[in-house]
């Protein structure tokens, strides 16, 4: 068994090795499904809280509060698996029951002021980040973001100082002295350590701009303003919420998403999806902002 | 087309503005619903307890159209939303 202490305020993980996804007499309340039919996480509800499984994966029972997490390993995966899943997708949810919000989002500082690039998976979130972060810019996530008001500015806090990459993009963008961590037993992709080579922010920032990401049907960059409607119901689709069948935890999150929809900064960002064009995504993107903040 | 007598919003129902739209959450369903600056219009108008047709006349001093196209067209609009639940007819 190992323990985990996160910084202050995160959820707490403690591994329980390995064991059988016993069979469930309740049926899940929601489950996440890939476009092409995979079923990849079921949710369950248990009397201290929920368990959340990836079959064939791990099991993770989250305290009501969101506060406590225990993981458990199928039978013959490792820890990699359990530290895996419970960043991308356990650790989000248990935020969310502390009434915080999460989005699936990459983010970097730029010139100053975070921005976000919202998006499904594949959508090319953690590219652009290793893209900055490799030439120099620093990364504060690259999948889970989170916000938070202080002192009236919608603020980004620091997550784990890691990118996950899929292979083509790391022989693109990553050199072989940075550091990985454990291989996960279920995904190819990489995670990579921040250091040097990565540059990381581990301050939180006020939030400048939010760029959702378009398909890549774009021939060159595009940046267009999102209306607020259509910001509220992305900002919906793309954040983490554990029990969406809790009212009172479903109201919170549609006030705070509605809050932040009226902001300005919400923007429709595509390009072509390649790795060459990754220069000219950054300097359209550097030259945007500078444009908002003048 | 005949217009309800009156209508409520269910408690469950939020709404909230974001730009010159209005964004419904029904908490019952976890759906969300977007409605325009006219839909918008006439949410609030609901949300003050005016009834559907004296939304009509309200709404034709503020738009310039005919009186069966707006009455077609809030009529449209309020069926859309008793079939999602969002309104209920008192009739």
């Amino acid at each position: 068994m190992t323990l985990a202490t996160g910084t202050t305020g995160l959820p707490r993980l403690i591994e329980q090795g390995r064991r059988e996804q016993r069979a469930l007499a309740q049926a899940p309340f929601h489950r996440w499904v890939f476009a092409d039919g995979t079923l990849w996480a079921l949710f369950y509800r248990e009397a201290a809280g929920y368990l959340l499984r990836s079959p064939g994966l791990a099991d993770f029972e989250v305290s009501a509060d969101g506060l406590d997490v225990r993981g458990w390993a199928a039978p013959g995966l490792g820890s990699a698996t359990v530290q895996n899943l419970y960043l991308n997708q356990v650790l989000p949810l248990a935020l969310s029951r502390q009434g915080k919000l999460v989005l699936h989002a990459s983010a970097v500082d730029l010139a100053g002021s975070c921005v976000a690039f919202v998006g499904v998976s594949g959508r090319g979130k953690s590219t652009l980040a290793a893209s900055f972060a490799t030439a120099g810019t620093r990364f504060l996530t690259d999948d889970g973001l989170q916000l938070e008001w202080r002192q009236g500015r919608l603020t980004v806090l620091p997550s784990h100082p890691s990118i996950r990459l899929w292979a083509d993009s790391q022989t693109a963008l990553i050199g072989d002295t940075t550091p990985v961590a454990p291989a996960a037993d279920y995904t190819p992709k990489a995670r990579f350590l921040a250091g040097n080579a990565l540059a990381f922010c581990d301050q939180p920032m006020p939030l400048g701009a939010v760029y959702f990401l378009g398909d890549g049907e774009a021939t060159v960059v595009k940046i267009e303003p999102m209306k607020a409607a259509t910001a509220l119901l992305e900002l919906v689709r793309h954040s983490f919420l554990l029990d969406i069948d809790e009212r009172d935890m479903l109201a919170l999150h549609f006030e705070e998403i509605s809050r932040i929809a009226n902001l300005p900064i919400h923007y429709h960002l595509d390009y072509p999806r390649r790795f060459d064009e990754l220069p000219n995504v950054r300097r359209a993107l550097v030259a945007h902002i500078k444009d908002r903040v003048e | 087309m005949e217009l309800p007598q009156r209508l409520t919003v269910p408690s469950e129902v939020m709404a909230r503005q974001v730009g010159d739209e209005t964004v419904l959450l029904d908490l019952a369903s976890g759906n969300y619903f977007g409605l325009d600056e006219v839909g918008a219009r006439i949410w609030q108008l609901l949300v003050d307890g005016k009834a559907p047709a004296e939304i009509c006349e309200i709404l034709l001093v503020e738009y310039d159209t005919s009186r069966e196209m707006l009455e077609n067209d809030v009529g449209r609009l309020l069926k859309e939303l008793a079939a999602h639940g969002l309104v209920i007819s008192n009739s």
